[in-house]
């Protein structure tokens, strides 16, 4: 199960699964794991890309925070 | 008797009496000077005649100032003057600054540039970067103006999941500047899970004097004291503007801003896939390599085993030999004493045999010899005493004898000797 992590921090891991796997001497038992942890994490950041809308809020002079609808909300 | 009045009734006295100056249709022209921002908010400077020694202490507010000041430029002011209270000091409340001369905005301009080049706020040094994705971006811009569309249309072409803090601003006009500075301060204000990430600063192009408040040098101050990384995106290619100087990033457009804040998510998607092959890829290396050096290890047990099944069978079959060769030297060894025996038993028999017969024959001899037999063949053996006579002179007359035959004894008398001539 992948913990609450940041696309950044999720992005950053594989990364780290990557080069890991590109430099060190890997062990077997090791790799398959990081290599299962690597693919949850694929799987995670692709739905992310995928499902998530951007949103945008305006703020109002002197730090009123308005939610606006994803888009093009103007208040 | 003369009237006694206080200092500050007495400056009021003068603040009216100088606010009969007229004012409406006079301009100042001078001489910039000594120009300071301070607070980023008060300007002072002064304004100096060219050639004779005189000048005039100028005030005002970064919101009054529509145009980029620097010193050396001429302006002229308008405005009315003041003693201040607090300091005694003369001074003119500007209200109004308009350049003068031909080109005179773009030499303003140049002169500001040149200025904050030479105090760093250009410097590579201090850009810093942004981050690969980020969570939350300040956008300030107007909500009116086509980039703000542009922005947000290329953002989320590119991107998902990101929270866009949109400050609303003039970016144009007597207001902008003040509204600039006001949002970068609202935006860095923020805190924890509300502080964005990035802030972009865009807006389209223009002439100069649209882009004035891009140029301003408070806005320019903003962008670099800004705590939170700045991208700044102003009007077409061939626009700039200070602030795309001090911006930690700089993007030619609206739409650029957008591409440089964020990444875009086919290309990080591929990235993703490629990550992913790539791990798959070496993870097989790795299994490939592990089973080959399993096969190895097998292949090295079966020789080991191969090579110990050898030798247990060399070492039996040198057994057997060894054994066969200990079984015909033994039953060579029995064959041997077998024969042996016979033959020492033969030679056993042939000596009794022989010892038997020598026996029969000492026997006849020793029967020949016997004493008794002679004495039957009517031979007689004579004593004299214990002693055997053998000769006819070892007796005496008178001397007893004693005779001995085979079947009894005689007792005699010597009566004389004789030497005998022959037996018979």
């Amino acid at each position: 199960m992948v913990k609450k992590q940041t696309f950044a921090e999720a992005f950053a891991e594989l990364e780290a699964i990557t080069e890991w796997f590109e430099t060190q001497n890997v062990d077997l038992d090791e790799g398959v794991k990081k290599f299962e942890r690597g693919l949850e994490l694929a799987k995670m950041l692709k739905e992310k890309l995928a499902d998530v809308e951007n949103t945008v809020v305006t703020l109002k002079k002197k730090f009123a925070v308005i939610d606006g609808q994803s888009g093009d909300s103007e208040i | 008797m003369r009237a006694v009045i206080s200092v500050s009734d007495y400056l009021n006295l003068a603040n009216h009496a100088l606010r009969t100056i007229p004012t409406e249709n006079m301009v100042i022209e001078g001489e910039v000077a000594d120009y300071k921002v301070s607070q980023g908010k008060w300007v002072n400077f002064d304004l100096k005649d060219e050639n004779a020694e005189a000048k005039i202490s100028c005030f005002m507010t970064t919101f009054a100032l529509t145009v980029p000041v620097a010193n050396g430029m001429r302006v002229q002011i308008t405005g009315y003057s003041k003693v201040f209270e607090r300091f005694g000091k003369f001074t003119f409340n500007v209200s109004e600054v308009a350049l003068v001369g031909e080109g005179a905005l773009q030499k303003a301009y140049l002169l500001l540039k040149e200025k904050l080049k030479l105090e760093g706020l250009f410097d590579i040094e201090r850009k810093r970067s942004i981050p690969q994705f980020p969570n939350r971006i300040g956008l300030i811009t107007s909500s009116e103006a086509a980039a703000y569309g542009d922005f947000l249309r290329i953002l989320n072409n590119r991107w998902r999941g990101v929270t866009v803090l949109h400050v609303p601003v003039y970016v144009q006009g007597q207001y902008a500047v003040g509204e600039i500075l006001a949002a970068f301060a609202q935006l860095n204000a923020l805190s924890g899970a509300d502080r964005p990430d990035v802030i972009v600063l865009t807006r389209g192009g223009g002439s100069l004097e649209d882009l004035h408040a891009f140029n301003s040098e408070e806005v320019a101050r903003a962008v670099f004291q800004s705590e939170i990384p700045v991208v700044v995106g102003v009007g077409h290619e061939r626009d700039e503007s200070l602030c795309d100087f001090v911006a930690d990033v700089r993007a030619s457009t609206p739409s650029n801003a957008a591409e440089r804040v964020v990444p875009d998510a086919r290309s990080i998607m591929s990235e993703i896939s490629m990550d992913v092959d790539r791990v798959g890829d070496q993870l097989q290396f790795i299994l490939d390599r592990c089973a080959h050096s399993v096969d190895r290890s097998v292949n090295i047990l079966d020789r080991s085993i191969a090579r110990v099944t050898e030798s247990i069978a060399s070492v039996t079959q040198r057994f057997g030999y060894a054994f066969e060769r200990f079984r015909l030297s033994l039953v060579a060894t029995i064959d041997h004493v077998d024969r042996r025996t016979q033959t020492f038993n033969g030679a056993v028999a042939r000596i009794i045999e022989a010892s038997q017969r020598s026996i029969g024959e000492l026997e006849r001899v020793l029967k020949s010899v016997d004493p008794k037999e002679v004495l039957r063949r009517g031979y007689a053996l004579v004593r004299s005493g214990k002693r055997i006579v053998r000769h006819s002179g070892d007796v005496a007359a008178g001397e007893r004898l004693a005779i001995q035959l085979a079947d009894g004894s005689i007792s005699a008398i010597v009566e004389g000797n004789a030497r005998q001539e022959s037996l018979l």
